[in-house]
């Protein structure tokens, strides 16, 4: 009897190994694609949701009230219109909009969802971002019932929102996770569990998830009750792998597993070798070299910084120091990327460059030496991450700034936590930061240096920038708003706050027979919800 | 029988005369170094060993005296160059930032997208002004319908839509037809390849161009460098001889042959005082404790074995807490002495073991007999008789430490950037061991190749100063 089991299984597992390796990245017939997930999505409640794996798989199984299209406008999701205001905004949802048991989804969805997230038992990382809803900081803060945010249902269709302040980008926002939709019977039957397994969810997304194997794999099937269902061509999506290991990934690319892979400095020589047609793609990220301006730095002098300004040629760093195509040598704290008024914000303001001139680098060290009293400047703490590229990019400026200004630069490597949390405590002169994006508006990155930011972690603190920001942030009218970033752009240049470095790029692989994937800056990257596999002979 | 006949007989023995007279010696005599430096003459490995440690020695010490290169001087123009001989370049403008060419009259995203299927080829590619290693620029004729165009470099002629290359840029919309690229120029052929897009979408069209660019470097870096004087006969567009690099360069065009200089100064430093020192320490903690023997030589070689289990990782970090070396500090100091206060027990072992040994040889006893003090006992029986031992536990001891040092500095615990040493450059090497083979091959060449040497001489000494095999 035993025996009999043990061969039984014997053939399950064989079948179930077949199944496995008939499994190709695409198939045409059954318009099925399987993917390679960098790590399994912790759990998948929108409310607490923070890394990159889970907000991207959640946009493939939920739909907040606006959605970006893949030429990342704002267009409709569960709302079908809206209007936005200075005080508030109305939203009015479709009647199509579904829950994947068939439930209609109504706007009381929203405000429990809402509710929650901000409730300070919850702990979302993420609940500043519904700080523009009034009452929403209190909340968050516990100093406020969360009854009081101002967000109501005025009937199952219809959604009215009271602002904190003017949020003209409020319809950017709706897209995000944390402003997802919960349906509040569902979440009180699962309680803790919500989120925790495919179950324990219910969608109202484009897709479904049918199967979550625990750290191995994870099956998204396309949602009967969503609906632009017509639209939708993919009937599911596997995430059959989960590794970070970019050569691997490259081989089950080459094997024709997964249908996507990034690329790195060494692997995509690689690529090229096998003749793949490599694509690129602007991550948004922004990596700067920030300065701390506590009083008892020799950073916090303007001097000091200019003569850094004057000799740090972001040009060379992107083409001989990174030296992988894809990365844009940084200008300003805002990429290239960002809409301003009608055009690309930096079309509108263009970001004012330093010349590269030694003497008047010079110059300007001389002027800080004198002010701050000392003779020969004392060595600078340049805190970086671990990785490879961070430590030789560390170098470069090391070797920069002793050959240009005779500066002395101490290196110091330090984990991602090990790195926040002398970041926050102040234990640095210089660090090497980045800072992504969380939706489509300037003000993502406008407020990063605002006294207040807890970010901020050079405790920078100007109110000629505060005030900037409080009138963009007050503000809906693009040309006030779009203005005082200009003049923060300014503010940022003039004072050296921080060094712009690069604008991250990356390069990757797509199979050719899959069309209509989407690469975001913001939101679910990469986006597969209105891709489509065509047939083999159609590509070229 | 009574008178007797006095003797007069010729007696067969006679009392030798006084005097000193040895058997001849027909050779001078050897002292036992004398005998140990020529049976080591006949090892050959252990004599090419030594020829090694001396030009090791001379390479350190005198090298920067001969080749005076920066070691931490930065050259963006030569990145991770293979050794070469000097390469010439032709002196250039210094760079100047360059807008690109946005046409006026031409819309920057098309008023009604086309299927990018049916979008043309761009025409009219071409180099602006001279190709140089300092940027190559291209521009192009706007294509109608077009939001943009990506443009791929690749290294040989492309086959297909798949085989353009890397993807360098795509430009923000159909009226920006320039592009100017500057990533990491080699003097090669590079073929370019222009693809319009919609904005968004890539068509499957393309136009390429051979671009062939000259060496080229700026005034002021070559004023930089050294290359030129600033009131020099040299004008624009004339060629002069780059820096010579005979190891080539690394992943920040710094010269390989001053850097491995430099590192050798750290490696051999280590490799050469830590074992100094714990041997000296281990040849006075063994000796005495084999000497005096009984309960003290056993609590003495307990703590031993106590030291010997403590783990070295865990205190060169700790040592490297207490000595308050803060980020971007070298860490050689606590690594030397934690080598140093962790890696005597094993010389100590061995010299008391010898110790042991000797003092109940019968000569000791015999001078102790005849009252040979403690101190001459020691000085002049018992060390001499350990030296063999000593010096190849110093020997072993040194590849190593140097081994150590390697390893510390390849996982971060060591050197400080930009100060290099051996197995911190090791290190900085295997991320780039498939694309740029030097930089990994120069210095873990050196360090095997002292690790190699020290441990064969080590092997001739073994051999040389055993007294059981002087040559008779």
């Amino acid at each position: 009897m035993k025996n009999c089991l043990t061969a039984l299984l014997l053939l399950t597992f064989t079948c179930f190994s077949w199944a496995q390796t008939q499994a190709t990245s695409v198939n045409f017939e059954t318009q099925t694609i399987t993917m390679a997930m960098t790590q399994e999505p912790p759990q998948l409640n929108g409310m607490k949701a923070t890394d990159q794996v889970s907000i991207m798989i959640l946009s493939h199984v939920m739909e907040g009230l606006t959605r970006y299209d893949r030429r990342g406008n704002i267009v409709p999701g569960v709302a079908e219109r809206w209007e936005v205001s200075d005080t508030e905004a109305t939203f009015w949802l479709r009647d199509d909009a579904m829950w994947s048991d068939g439930q209609p989804v109504t706007a009381h969805d929203f405000v429990f969802a809402w509710r929650n997230a901000l409730k300070p038992q919850t702990a979302s990382e993420y609940a500043f971002i519904l700080y523009p809803l009034l009452n929403g900081e209190a909340i968050n803060k516990g100093e406020m019932d969360p009854a009081a945010l101002g967000v109501e249902a005025l009937d199952d269709r219809t959604l009215h929102i009271r602002f904190e302040r003017p949020t003209g980008y409020f319809d950017k926002l709706t897209a995000f996770v944390t402003y997802f939709p919960v349906r509040q019977d569902f979440f009180e039957t699962k309680n803790q569990r919500f989120g925790a397994d495919a179950e324990d969810l219910v969608y109202n997304g484009a897709f479904q998830i049918s199967q979550w194997v625990h750290s191995a794999s994870l099956r998204m099937t396309k949602n009967p009750y969503y609906w632009d269902r017509d639209n939708i061509h993919l009937n599911a999506i596997n995430a059959d792998y989960i590794t970070a290991d970019t050569r691997s990934r490259l081989n089950l690319f080459i094997d024709g597993k997964i249908v996507s892979t990034a690329l790195d400095g060494e692997t995509y020589k690689d690529a090229l070798t096998q003749r793949f047609r490599i694509r690129r793609f602007t991550t948004g990220t922004v990596f700067f070299l920030e300065y701390n301006h506590r009083e008892q730095r020799v950073t916090a002098n303007l001097n000091l910084r200019r003569a850094i300004q004057h000799v740090f040629d972001p040009d060379e760093m992107v083409n001989k120091v990174l030296a992988t195509p894809g990365n844009l040598p940084g200008k300003s704290l805002f990429p290239v990327w960002l809409k301003g008024k009608t055009d690309k914000f930096r079309q509108e303001y263009r970001a004012p460059e330093a010349a590269l001139d030694l003497d008047l680098a010079r110059e300007y060290l001389q002027k800080a030496k004198t002010e701050l009293g000392l003779t020969a400047m004392p060595p600078l703490v340049l805190l970086v991450g671990d990785s490879p590229t961070a430590a030789k990019q560390a170098e470069y400026l090391q070797g920069k700034l002793k050959s240009t200004l005779g500066l002395d630069i101490k290196i110091d490597i330090q984990t991602f936590k090990q790195r926040l949390a002398k970041m926050t405590a102040g234990d640095f002169d210089i660090v090497a930061a980045g800072w992504g994006p969380d939706f489509d508006d300037v003000m993502t990155f406008g407020d990063l240096l605002s006294s207040w930011n807890l970010n901020n972690r050079g405790r920078y603190n100007n109110p000629a920038y505060d005030e900037q920001v409080r009138i963009a942030m007050n503000s809906a009218d693009p040309k006030v708003r779009m203005d005082a970033m200009g003049k923060l752009q300014q503010i940022v240049f003039d004072d050296a706050v921080v060094l712009p470095q690069y604008e991250q790029g990356v390069i990757y692989l797509l199979h050719p027979e899959l069309r209509g994937v989407v690469r975001r800056v913001v939101g679910a990257d990469p986006d597969f919800t209105y891709a489509q596999v065509v047939k083999p002979n159609q590509t070229k | 029988m009574s008178d007797s006949i006095a003797p007069s007989f010729t007696p067969d023995y006679t009392p030798a005369s006084h005097g000193h007279s040895v058997e001849q010696l027909s050779r001078p005599s050897l002292s036992y170094w004398q005998d140990a430096w020529i049976r080591l003459k006949q090892n050959t490995r252990a004599i090419i060993s030594l020829y090694i440690v001396v030009s090791l020695a001379l390479f350190t010490l005198a090298g920067p005296l001969l080749w005076q290169v920066d070691p931490a001087l930065q050259d963006l123009n030569q990145i991770s160059q293979a050794p070469s001989f000097p390469k010439r370049a032709l002196l250039a403008d210094p760079y100047e930032r360059w807008q690109p060419i946005i046409l006026d009259d031409f819309p920057r995203e098309p008023e009604t997208y086309v299927d990018v299927d049916l979008m043309p080829a761009p025409t009219g590619v071409q180099p602006l002004g001279e190709p140089t290693t300092q940027q190559i620029r291209l521009r192009w004729e706007p294509v109608v319908g077009a939001g943009g165009y990506s443009i791929y470099r690749n290294q040989h002629a492309p086959e297909g839509i798949n085989d353009l290359g890397l993807p360098l840029a795509t430009t923000l919309g159909g009226n920006e037809i320039s592009y100017e690229d500057r990533l990491n120029l080699e003097q090669r052929d590079y073929y370019y390849s222009i693809v319009p897009t919609d904005g968004f979408d890539e068509a499957n069209i393309y136009t390429t161009i051979k671009v062939l660019p000259t060496i080229a470097i700026t005034r002021d870096e070559a004023t930089q460098r050294g290359l030129i004087d600033a009131d020099t006969e040299i004008q624009i567009g004339d060629p002069l001889s780059l820096r010579f690099h005979p190891f080539g360069t690394d992943y920040l065009g710094r010269d390989m042959l001053a850097r491995l200089m430099q590192g050798a100064r750290v490696s051999l430093f280590i490799g050469i005082c830590a074992p100094f020192l714990f041997v000296m320490f281990g040849i006075l903690y063994g000796g005495f404790a084999g000497y005096f023997g009984g309960q003290l030589d056993a609590l003495l070689m307990r703590f031993a074995d106590f030291v010997v289990a403590l783990p070295f990782l865990l205190f060169m970090i700790l040592f490297k807490i207490a000595f308050g070396i803060g980020p971007g500090e070298s860490g050689v100091l606590p690594m030397l002495i934690a080598l140093v206060l962790l890696g005597w027990p094993g010389t100590a072992r061995l010299v008391r073991g010898q110790v042991l040994q000797i003092r109940n040889n019968g000569y000791i006893d015999a001078a102790r007999l005849l009252g040979a003090k403690d101190s001459y006992l020691i000085i002049r029986h018992i060390l001499p008789n350990t030296m063999g031992v000593i010096l190849v536990t110093l020997t072993f001891a040194v590849p190593g430490a140097i081994f150590t040092e390697a390893f510390l500095s390849f996982i971060g615990m060591g050197v400080a950037p930009p100060t290099p040493s051996w197995g911190s450059m090791c290190n900085e090497g295997v991320k780039t061991m498939l694309s740029h083979p030097h930089e990994l091959i120069f210095p873990a060449t050196f360090i095997s190749i002292t690790v190699l040497a020290f441990n064969l001489l080590g092997d001739g000494l073994t051999e040389a100063l055993d007294s059981r095999m002087r040559s008779r």
